[in-house]
């Protein structure tokens, strides 16, 4: 196999995970957040349905200053409140997030990176 | 080129002459004999057809559900329009990858958005088009109606009406410049409407168009989907390793949209931090979001395109792999 080969078969098994653990994470944690009558008008803008799994993903793994000053900006109607949440999730909820939300990030922005490599022709040699 | 009529009712023989000029010695319907009359929803090739396009037009244009809602799009649109309109889709549909990848980008958004106001006009025109016909009192309403529609297609969407029109030859405007022309089209008592078809392959995107015209704006995700799904099946009935085909485009479709949402997710999360830490006003935060979007949509196209060449490779390993260990 070359490298590029490499690389994508990663990329395919983090996606499958991401996938596994996106299902889990909405079916566990944001259903229940959807029908709390405390968080479900916080859960951020849902650009196509199911971007609020997303938004609570990320409102969950944040560092609390990065969160906090996202929200303080004029376009915090876009991201989920991470006090709240926080305050209405349970310690396996949090840790479900994060794990989700960093493994989606990393592979996914590995993919750009990727991308533009390959678009530079790091993987011709 | 082939030249279609249908009708939404019966018509004989001086009907159709005295509508459209058309004598029925000059049809010819699927089954090949010169019709007296012409049957509702049912496609009929004008002319002769030396070359034989026209009776696989036909042929291809005839199940019901086809030519019931070719008919209907026909006569509410007109039919240059429809012709045009379809091969937008078709268009949309090679592009559609991409933008599914990104599936949460601006850009797919809107496309999604343009196929809907599309469709609302539609529905307004018809409605407008039953009250007319039946003169319901609320003809009027159901006028005004089709107009906001219009006036609302025309305001968010101009570029890509621009697009659609350009291929469009019609003097008097078509429905899509024009509401007062849509209308009346709607209102007159036409109830037939020829195509002119140039091609098989103009033929067939009509043909999908009528079956995607009603979910059209639910999304690009069945279309794009249904594209793999074809190409997987093509391989299958080729005999080919179809298993190969329905990993490598499975994997580049979720891939695709992994990369897609990560760059959405983290270039929103950047443009926020932007906006406390500088004084960008609402203009830089469009052209940041247009950015993103751009960024999004070329690194899921080119995510697509890498796995598409390269997850082959991985399922041909993987199987050595297991075959190996067996």
């Amino acid at each position: 196999m070359t490298t590029i080969q490499y690389l994508v078969g990663f990329l395919i098994i983090a996606t499958v995970i991401t996938g596994i653990l996106f299902v889990l994470f909405g079916q566990i944690t944001v259903r229940k957040l959807r029908k709390n009558p405390k968080t479900k008008d916080l859960l951020g803008l849902e650009y196509v349905s199911g971007w609020d799994i997303i938004n609570t993903a990320q409102a969950l793994a944040f560092p609390g200053f990065l969160s906090k000053k996202l929200e303080k900006s004029p376009l915090s109607f876009m991201y989920a409140n991470s006090k709240i949440l926080i305050e209405n999730t349970n310690r396996f909820d949090r840790f479900l997030g994060s794990v989700f939300y960093w493994i989606m990030v990393f592979s996914g922005l590995s993919g750009a990176l990727i991308v533009l490599l390959n678009s530079l022709g790091a993987f011709t040699g | 080129m082939s030249e279609i009529l249908l009708c939404n009712q019966s018509l004989n023989s001086q009907a159709l002459q005295r509508q459209c000029g058309i004598n029925t010695d000059q049809l010819s319907a699927l089954s090949c004999e010169a019709p007296t009359m012409t049957a509702p929803n049912t496609p009929y090739l004008i002319g002769d057809d030396p070359s034989g396009i026209g009776r696989g037009v036909l042929g291809q244009f005839a199940p019901a559900h086809v030519a019931r809602e070719l008919t209907n799009l026909s006569l509410s649109f007109g039919g240059d329009n429809v012709v045009a309109l379809a091969e937008i889709n078709a268009k949309l549909k090679e592009y559609s990858i991409g933008l599914m990848g990104a599936s949460t980008s601006v850009y797919a958004h809107r496309i999604g958005g343009f196929a809907g106001s599309v469709k609302d006009y539609q529905a307004a025109l018809m409605e407008y088009r039953q009250a007319a016909r039946s003169g319901s009192p609320l003809k009027i309403a159901k006028k005004q109606q089709a107009h906001a529609a219009f006036r609302k297609m025309q305001s968010q969407f101009r570029n890509e009406l621009d697009v659609v029109n350009s291929q469009v030859r019609a003097r008097r405007g078509t429905p899509l410049t024009s509401a007062e022309r849509a209308t009346n089209i709607a209102r007159s008592s036409r109830n037939a409407a020829k195509l002119n078809v140039t091609s098989q392959v103009q033929a067939n995107n009509l043909v999908k168009f009528s079956q995607h015209a009603k979910f059209l704006g639910n999304g690009l995700a069945v279309i794009d989907f249904g594209g793999r799904v074809g190409s997987i099946h093509n391989r299958f009935q080729a005999g080919g390793n179809w298993e190969r085909e329905l990993f490598v485009e499975s994997s580049s479709f979720a891939v695709s949209a992994l990369t897609g949402t990560a760059v959405v997710n983290v270039g929103t999360a950047a443009l926020g931090l932007l906006v406390v830490a500088t004084p960008i006003g609402w203009v830089g935060l469009v052209v940041g979001g247009v950015a993103v979007a751009g960024t999004a949509a070329a690194a899921s196209i080119g995510m697509n395109s890498v796995v598409k060449n390269n997850s082959g490779g991985v399922y041909d390993s993987i199987m050595k792999w297991i075959s190996g260990v067996l």
